[in-house]
């Protein structure tokens, strides 16, 4: 009995390894996912205007532009704006800013997008259509690491579910052998009970419980786990999170989200269960 | 009680176990199935409580088809049958208390009403309390073999069937274990005993049924 306690034991770890891993891809993606969220909010896109445009040209662009579907709000920089925005954010390095001239700035146009409008595809689209404006130098976003971060989303959302089914299937065949050998070292308890009229329900119910059981602490463990370390972690590098990203908060999984997990683990195990005593139908 | 109609049974391989076997067991009779090993003994009890399904034939047990049984319906037929093995087939990591009750809970008797039932067993089949809490492999043959008799007889069934019940005793169990069944058979149970020791048949004067290569022969 003692090896089959250490049998349970050891195929829990296994799923809770299986379920750790899981997991940990889906809490990276939601915060990945959030923190891209928040990224997506910030994006804009910059117009620099040559230097023969003047300022009524500018604002008259200014409200042409506002007129624009997706675009919500645009602010116009004038040359001197923008030297005296460099010499804000550059105030320590004093002497180095001094003889600075406006004349060297472009001025510009931020242009800021509905939130529907902010998705890689639309803004690269808007971008290209303001390049074409007679007036534009140059036309800048961040649609480029906009894309690449959504990519990496895309990977790591399709990588969880990947991971799900393998797991899936991890859980599966380790709570089926596990049940398999207890149902081997209690096959004369078993035959017994047949004999003497024991049903099939009755005898059968304990493997079922057992995998559910098994699946149900594995994925309950890989979760308790994972919060752990999820909060040592979101101690040490929240306050970095808030100077780079001001508002971003690290997040665990959403309850929803938690339930579907352990759902997952006791229908794994439950089928493990129905799959080893299936096969095991002549004990 | 235990009615056979003909009944054929070969195991793969074209092993004939039995072959045309007819008879009838009457309501409280005690009857022994004699025959050398390899006769058809053990497939004719096993058939009885539906462990074997026959090629041909009928049987019939306490008036239900056995061979037309649903699956589903073959645990009831068993609550029914007691069955007791040469090697007891006990459970020894369970104490004799839990070897005995796990067949009341297995039949969904309620959890107040198993000590009583189980030590009432134990007085039958003449066990002493102090056994309750042992586990069966500290106890004798003979005591291990009352305790698989009272694991078969704790739920009441109107049959008896028995395996080579005393095929692991000595001289001296043996006539113990043979009188406790003919005392459970006193007390209205019909007791079937397979058993391949001429001794014991001629000693009891009971009713046989003999078997040889896997039909009667008597």
């Amino acid at each position: 009995m003692k090896e089959t306690g250490l049998t349970h034991l050891l195929s829990m770890g296994t799923i809770a390894t299986s379920f750790f891993l899981f997991s940990s891809f889906l809490l990276l993606s939601i915060n990945f996912g959030t923190f891209l969220e928040t990224w997506e909010k910030k994006v804009q896109i910059i117009l620099y205007l040559k230097d023969g445009v003047g300022e009524k040209r500018a604002l008259q662009l200014k409200r042409e532009l506002q007129k624009r579907e997706g675009i919500k709000e645009v602010r116009y920089i004038s040359k001197r704006k923008a030297m005296e925005s460099f010499k804000r954010d550059l105030a320590g390095y004093g002497g180095v800013l001094e003889g600075l001239k406006e004349e060297i700035f472009p001025a510009s146009l931020e242009i800021k997008l509905g939130e529907a409008f902010r998705t890689p595809e639309r803004i690269r689209a808007l971008a290209a259509r303001l390049k074409k404006i007679k007036e534009a130098e140059e036309v800048q976003y961040g649609g480029i690491w906009l894309e690449r971060l959504s990519l990496f989303l895309y990977i790591l959302r399709w990588g969880a579910w990947i991971l799900g089914a393998i797991l899936v299937i991890i859980v599966l065949s380790v709570t089926a052998n596990t049940i398999r050998l207890t149902l081997y070292n209690k096959r004369e308890e078993i035959e017994i009970m047949r004999l003497v009229g024991a049903t099939e329900a009755f005898v059968k119910f304990p493997f079922y419980l057992a995998g559910g059981l098994q699946g149900l602490l594995g994925a309950g463990g890989s979760l308790l786990l994972l919060f752990f370390l999820f909060h040592l972690f979101s101690l040490k590098i929240s306050p970095y999170l808030s100077i780079y990203f001001g508002q971003l908060r690290l997040s665990f999984l959403p309850p929803d989200l938690i339930a579907e997990v352990l759902g997952v683990g006791v229908a794994s195990g439950l089928m493990g269960g129905i799959l080893s005593l299936r096969k095991a139908a002549g004990i | 009680m235990i009615q056979f109609f003909q009944v054929y049974k070969t195991y793969p391989g074209n092993i004939e176990a039995l072959a045309d076997i007819s008879f009838k067991i009457e309501k409280g009779e005690f009857v022994f199935i004699t025959g050398p090993s390899g006769a058809g003994k053990t497939t004719l009890l096993k058939l009885i409580i539906r462990a074997e399904r026959p090629d041909r034939g009928e049987i019939l047990v306490k008036g239900r088809n056995v061979t037309r049984l649903k699956n589903s319906q073959i645990p009831f037929l068993r609550r029914g049958v007691g069955f007791v093995f040469q090697d007891f087939k006990l459970l020894n990591h369970k104490t004799v208390y839990e070897n005995i009750s796990l067949v009341l809970e297995a039949l969904g008797y309620k959890k107040r009403e198993i000590p009583k039932r189980v030590r009432q067993i134990l007085r039958v089949v003449g066990l002493e309390e102090r056994v309750v809490k042992q586990t069966p492999f500290k106890l004798s043959g003979g005591e291990q073999q009352r305790v698989a008799i009272a694991r078969a007889l704790v739920n009441t069934p109107s049959i008896l069937l028995a395996d080579e019940p005393t095929g692991n005793l000595d001289p001296g169990l043996t006539v113990e274990i043979m009188d406790l069944l003919e005392k459970v058979n006193y007390l209205g149970t019909t007791v079937v005993v397979a058993t391949h020791d001429t001794n014991l048949v001629a000693r009891y004067k009971k009713r046989a049924l003999p078997l040889y290569k896997g039909r009667l022969v008597g």
